[in-house]
């Protein structure tokens, strides 16, 4: 089943001198459960487009279909709305809110959202993020993969159609890398996530189905991780 | 956590420091508005406890006969009804009581509730038309009590015989004329009246209407029912006004006025709640951009918002009401102290519940209104903010500073302030919204001055006059007197009437010691007092265009002979009427010498007047008792005058006013003092981390100081000019229609004002720069590092 289409996505920053293309009519589609991964050089693009995919940022051109629904056909408010029913994010520097506890920060989303979180699930996600005996402690009292792993519980907690992660491995050492990528790949197994994230890390994109690499705005597919390893 | 707004609530604790400012403006905001109400409530409640004292509850008086008043007083917006008549107000119809002219009043005994100094202080209310209540003066000179009888003694030569059943306290009128004075019950006072011919002495009927009537539509009712004319109908205008029924224009006109000023306050509350809002959003773009990259749609952003400064209400209301309660305590407390016997009905500890619930429902709307463009801002944070990692730490520069004129950190001071258009037409606009506001509440004072005239230092509290302006009170008399027990003061004045030289008119001549020559010297337009206070001529005084200017001579016949004296100096003004004829209107030149030249020129000593000022702690059987020596050197053919109450009146209007007023004008300028230094602080704390990043390129702290004092002075410079583009039109607007229109005085450039809330201003930037400053020095330089 196809979740993600993106058409002939086109991004222009600034005018005159200034101008950047940032994407040139990028297209391709991801199926449900998959998992991609970006790389590509700095300033090549990679941001911006998934920023466009996850409705944050306005494409200049093309279209991006979520769950076959138009993106840029919606208003800003029910573009919001649909973004956090389906789209989860996850940032290269974590981004949890001070104030609240590992718990309160992965529920959150759910009550912006107007909803009751399901117990169950969060203690399921605890689990599996091995932050049970640390649901209370604040993101100030936890190392970074720890952060990290919150974070990933706070994109997944709405069962989100697609979750993009920029970076997530970023601020992290190889370890915590490694348990990242292993937790976001065991959840696209398991949950049938699909899963775009970018990374400058061509080690990570080991565990990856599909591989893309932007290069000056334009993307091209490399294949599987295991097809890249090989080449 | 059930909900997202909960996350308020769990940061509260942590932000407790960076919501300080807002915090602080909501409680300063309902601090200055529970104040202002607080003091016009408790002024209010001041004025209708002095009304009630010297003018009484009444609300109206109807001349109606007697079927008429019977079916005025069955009317039932009508509460209370009486009648009350007098005679022989002016004390020279002939109602004598042992030889003295006796004013007579009678009423019913309901009157008393209506009229204070109607009360019987001892003993009864008249039951019968043979019995009589005698005031304070009867019985300190008669030495009359209840139980025996008076005789009074009608111009018609008839005697009354009237059984005393009590004592009536002296009101500020009968002190002042050391006047008697019986009270009967109406029926004895038809009686009495009934030998009297003239028509004009009619019962008057006093009435005080039910509450929340609407008094002036029953007044007309009344006066069409029984066709009084205007003459007819008399209103308590005082107690009226300070019921808000009255329908007097003018003081519509003040009540608009008092409005307009309560909205500039919460106009000034609001724009510096929402600086300081407005700076705490920008500081948390990161945090916005978050919630909306996380799915918080703008709405749910903008009641985030709201909600988070509602939340800051729940404390900075109850402290900024209670604060605000304490001062008006303190306040009143002064008044009280002030004018101990005026205003023993004003609670110390009055809590004033209209004072505090508009501190409240004001601290609510303004931080509502505030909220609204820094939540609005809020919202409009892209989600991008949060995905890229520098958010809200760069403030988009539009201009470049200018560095040709100024040296480079002057430059990027003022570049600062003058940066972005919004923020400084924010920053001066609050500025200038104090000295508006000052400049426009300023005027009330000037209304102040010309409505109520404030005692004088030299107002005598019991003086002693001889009607025939002879100087015959002994000069021993004051020396005696000034060793009783009570007697701050005493001084004379002796006076004298000489024709001039000529043109056949008179000039006066009267004496002043040492103390009232110093007290003149504020109205001194020319020349010199202490010639004068040497003997070395006269002072004249300034009247209609007459005065001899200093260096001439008055040149006075004293019988055959001339005497040539020396002008030295001119007063504008004196307390006194003398040589004034109210109703030719002809004017005597006066002139004023020491007592020693006014004994060589007549050769008379003694005094025409003797003034007694007395402790505030004297006692009545302390004046009695001087009475009695005054009584003993001059014996009958003095005027003695009490004036006491009459001066404790004129004191408590002017001081609980003042009190009012001059607070009310401290408000303000404590509003432009906070505000500059919560707009300054804000401003560094937002560029700390550029002034780290300075530091750190090698800039000085002097340098980094000249830069912030330099941002301020540009805002406090630009605030200042716009202040007094607008607020000085205004002061005209508003001098004009509370002044000019009633006293006719010309409106001039408020300077006094302009310096005081200018000084206040520049006083509070230096201040201001002061403490972030301090803070700069502080600041590690490697901020930017971290
Ligand atoms: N807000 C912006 N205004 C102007 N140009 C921009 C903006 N954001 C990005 N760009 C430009 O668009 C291009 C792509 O930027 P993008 O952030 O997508 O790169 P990236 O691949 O994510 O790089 P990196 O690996 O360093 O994060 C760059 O050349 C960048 O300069
Ligand atoms: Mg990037």
């Amino acid at each position: 089943m196809e979740i993600l289409k993106v058409e002939n996505l086109s991004k222009v920053y600034g005018t005159g001198e200034a101008r950047v293309e940032a994407l040139k009519k990028v297209s391709f589609s991801m199926e449900k459960g998959q998992f991609g991964a970006v790389v590509g050089a700095s300033g090549s693009g990679k941001s911006t487009l998934l920023n466009c995919i996850g409705g944050l940022d306005e494409a200049d051109g093309g279209k991006v279909f979520l769950s076959g629904r138009d993106l840029f056909a919606m208003g800003e408010n029910e573009r919001t709305v649909f973004r956090r029913r389906n789209i989860g994010f996850i940032f290269q520097a974590f981004h949890l809110i001070p104030e609240l506890d590992v718990e309160q920060n992965m529920i959150f989303p759910l009550l912006l959202d107007g909803k009751k979180p399901d117990q169950e699930r969060v203690e399921e996600l605890l689990e599996v993020l091995g932050l049970k005996d640390r649901r209370r402690h604040l993101p100030g009292q936890l190392s970074g993969g720890q952060q990290q792993r919150a974070a990933i519980g706070r994109a997944l907690i709405t069962h989100p159609a697609l979750v993009l992660a920029d970076e997530p491995t970023g601020n992290l050492d190889s370890r915590s890398s490694q348990d990242v990528m292993d937790l976001l790949c065991r959840a696209s197994r398991h949950y049938q996530q699909t899963v775009l994230m970018i990374t400058h890390n061509r080690n990570l994109t080991a565990s990856a189905d599909r591989v893309f690499q932007v290069m000056d705005g334009r993307l091209k597919e490399l294949g599987g991780g295991q097809n890249e390893t090989l080449s | 956590m059930k909900h997202y707004l909960d996350l308020i609530k769990i940061s509260a604790g942590q932000r407790r420091k960076e919501n300080r400012m807002t915090r602080l403006c909501i409680v300063l905001a309902v601090f200055l508005v529970t104040v202002i109400f607080g003091m016009a409530d408790m002024e209010m409640r001041a004025q209708r406890i002095q009304a009630r004292k010297t003018d009484g509850s009444w609300h109206a008086a109807f001349q109606v006969e007697a079927e008429q008043g019977a079916l005025l007083s069955a009317r039932p917006e009508i509460r209370r009804a009486a009648r009350y008549g007098t005679l022989n107000y002016h004390l020279k119809d002939g109602y004598l009581l042992q030889g003295t002219e006796t004013g007579v009043c009678g009423f019913d005994l309901e009157f008393q509730e209506m009229i204070p100094d109607a009360r019987v202080s001892e003993g009864t209310f008249p039951e019968t038309d043979r019995e009589a209540v005698v005031n304070e003066n009867i019985r300190a000179r008669l030495g009359t009590g209840v139980g025996d009888t008076v005789e009074l003694t009608t111009p018609g030569g008839d005697t009354k015989q009237y059984l005393v059943t009590g004592i009536a306290e002296n009101t500020a009128l009968t002190a002042e004329l050391d006047a008697f004075c019986i009270f009967l019950n109406v029926d004895g006072f038809l009686d009495l009246y009934g030998e009297e011919d003239s028509a004009d002495q009619e019962l008057l009927y006093y009435v005080e209407f039910r509450p929340f009537c609407r008094i002036q539509q029953a007044i007309d009712e009344i006066s069409r029912q029984f066709a009084l004319s205007p003459e007819q109908v008399r209103q308590n205008a005082k107690v009226l006004m300070l019921m808000f029924q009255s329908g007097d224009l003018y003081l519509m006109q003040l009540y608009l006025v008092a409005a307009v000023l309560a909205v500039l306050v919460v106009i000034a509350g609001v724009f510096m709640i929402t600086a300081s809002m407005n700076s705490q959003v920008a500081e948390r773009t990161g945090f916005f951009g978050l919630l909306r990259c996380l799915g918080a749609t703008r709405r749910q952003v903008i009641r985030f918002v709201r909600r988070e400064a509602l939340s800051l209400c729940r404390t900075a209301i109850p402290v900024g009401a209670a604060s605000g309660v304490l001062v008006v305590w303190v306040l009143c407390g002064m008044l009280r102290l002030m004018s101990p016997g005026l205003f023993e009905g004003l609670p110390v500890f009055g809590v004033s519940w209209p004072g505090i619930a508009a501190g409240a429902v004001v601290g609510l709307i303004t931080v509502l209104l505030a909220a609204g463009a820094p939540a609005r801002r809020a919202s409009r944070v892209s989600p991008l903010t949060a995905v890229s990692g520098n958010a809200g730490t760069v403030h988009a520069a539009k201009k470049t500073a200018g560095t040709r004129f100024f040296r480079i950190e002057t430059a990027l001071g003022i570049h600062h302030a003058l940066g972005s258009r919004k923020n400084f037409f924010l920053v001066t606009g609050s500025f200038a919204f104090s000295i508006i506001l000052f400049l426009a509440f300023s005027t009330a004072i000037d209304f102040m001055h010309h409505a109520i005239t404030p005692l004088r230092p030299s107002a005598p509290d019991l003086y002693l006059l001889r009607e025939d302006q002879t100087n015959e009170i002994p000069l021993g008399l004051a020396e005696e007197l000034r060793g009783y027990p009570g007697v701050k003061r005493v001084f004379g004045r002796s006076h004298a009437e000489f024709p001039l030289e000529g043109e056949g008119q008179n000039v006066i001549v009267l004496s002043y010691d040492i103390q009232q020559f110093q007290w003149a010297e504020g109205a001194l337009i020319e020349g010199s007092l202490q010639d004068a206070v040497d003997g070395k001529g006269v002072v004249s005084v300034y009247r209609d265009g007459n005065m001899s200017a200093p260096g001439s001579f008055v040149k006075i016949l004293m019988g055959e002979q001339e005497q040539e004296v020396p002008v030295t100096g001119v007063l504008g003004d004196v307390p006194y009427n003398y040589g004034l004829d109210a109703d030719t209107g002809q004017v005597t030149d006066l002139v004023i010498c020491s007592e020693e030249m006014f004994q060589r020129l007549t050769g008379e000593t003694g005094y025409a007047v003797l003034d007694v000022q007395l402790r505030r702690d004297a006692t009545d059987a302390q004046v009695q008792e001087i009475r009695r020596a005054m009584e003993e050197a001059c014996g009958s053919d003095v005027v003695y005058s009490d004036r006491r109450i009459r001066n404790q009146e004129t004191r408590g209007a002017s001081y609980s006013m003042s009190l009012f007023l001059y607070g009310f004008l401290a408000v303000i300028a404590l509003i432009g003092f906070f505000n500059i230094i919560n707009n300054i602080a804000m401003s560094v704390s937002a560029r700390m981390r550029e002034y780290g990043a300075m530091r750190a390129v090698g800039m000085s702290t002097a340098q980094v100081t000249r830069m912030v004092v330099s941002e301020t002075m540009t805002c406090t410079v630009f605030g200042v000019l716009f202040g007094c583009m607008a607020g000085i039109p205004l002061n005209r607007l508003l001098f004009r229609w509370l002044v000019t229109s009633r006293w006719g005085d010309a409106w001039s450039v408020p300077g006094r004002e302009l310096m005081v809330i200018v000084t206040v201003m520049a006083v509070s930037a230096c201040l201001a720069s002061a403490g972030p400053v301090k803070q700069v020095r502080k600041l590690p330089i490697n901020l930017l590092t971290k």
